[in-house]
């Protein structure tokens, strides 16, 4: 009867640590969302290249809990992945847009994906 | 309030904010939140903060129900600075602050603010809405008035709760959502797009 028991309890044990949602963030004290906001307040979030049919850089907004963007690029070895930190905040910021032709335009032949002038920024939480 | 919502896996664009750079033709841009006026820009504008009050004071038991109602300084007065919304605050309601009466307010969440990219370095600022797609400032602007139905919610599976303090903070209103999208169809479609999908 103990034996069964056991096993019993060792079943629902295991069901209910499966059931469980495992795929928790060890980062209790936040320190990644410090980093990002670190690390953007010292970069910028758009490149130098407008998103022609705005004539601006193009924010586009992706899940907040994305980590990291890719760039594809001509050439060998040239497709890298950089953290993704930029996250848009409840701050209204200066300066606004820049006049028209201060961004390059996109090449004929891009030969980046930050040359089309669309970049990732989180949404807000 | 539950509200069972597909976890949308649309992108949104926003626009670097294109009415600042045409601000010589164009009003500023006025948002009522929290029944004062908050303008988009950053400086430089007169009518931005609820704390410009022009002609609000009223004398202790003269005619202050009269202006907190709809009547001298309320909402029927349309002329003078022409925007319906700068007389809802020069006109009656805030001023009566300064007197002891109790403003008519309408909640204290925004009932609509913008998001903006952050950061010292930025050559160029976006605003995150109007979302997908950006419009020209001559025709017009959308403004969601519900938190919980704001698109970027929809971007990832996650609980959000939202509070509303009304009457000075002896009411609230709390609202509890959980976005998330259908389990076995999301697993079904993680299978076909990790799995099962050739690459090309």
């Amino acid at each position: 009867m103990k034996r069964y028991l056991l096993s019993v309890l060792a079943v629902v044990a295991m069901a209910t640590g499966a059931a469980a949602p495992t795929a928790k963030a060890a980062d209790p004290y936040a320190a990644t969302q410090l980093w990002s906001n670190q690390m953007a307040a010292q970069r910028a979030w758009h490149g130098n290249y407008a998103y022609l049919p705005y004539g601006q850089p193009t924010a586009l907004v992706v899940p907040p809990n994305v980590h990291s963007r890719q760039t594809l690029s001509w050439g060998v070895s040239q497709n890298l992945m950089y953290p993704l930190n930029h996250q848009f905040g409840r701050n209204a910021t200066a300066p606004g847009a820049l006049p028209a032709g201060s961004f390059q335009a996109t090449p004929h032949w891009p030969s980046h994906t930050d040359q089309f002038g669309v970049y990732y920024v989180r949404g807000p939480w | 309030m539950r509200i069972i919502r597909f976890l949308f896996a649309t992108m949104v664009a926003a626009n670097a904010f294109s009415s600042a750079a045409r601000s010589a033709d164009v009003e500023p841009v006025e948002y009522i939140v929290s029944s004062q006026i908050v303008s988009d820009e950053v400086t430089g504008s007169n009518t931005s903060g609820g704390e410009s009050i022009s002609g609000g004071s009223c004398a202790p038991g003269s005619a202050c129900a009269n202006r907190n109602g709809l009547g001298v300084g309320g909402v029927g007065r349309l002329a003078g600075t022409g925007a319906f919304a700068s007389d809802l605050v020069q006109g009656g309601f805030a001023g009566d602050i300064t007197s002891g009466c109790v403003p008519r307010t309408y909640g204290y969440p925004d009932l609509f603010y913008n998001f903006y990219t952050q950061g010292n370095c930025n050559a160029t600022n976006a605003q995150m809405y109007i979302s997908p797609v950006p419009v020209p400032p001559n025709v017009g602007h959308t403004f969601y008035t519900y938190q919980p139905f704001m698109p970027h919610e929809m971007l990832y599976w996650h609980k959000d709760r939202f509070h509303n303090y009304y009457d000075g903070g002896r009411g609230m209103n709390h609202t509890k959502v959980h976005y998330f999208g259908p389990p076995v169809r999301q697993a079904a479609s993680n299978f076909y797009w990790n799995k099962l999908r050739i690459p090309r």
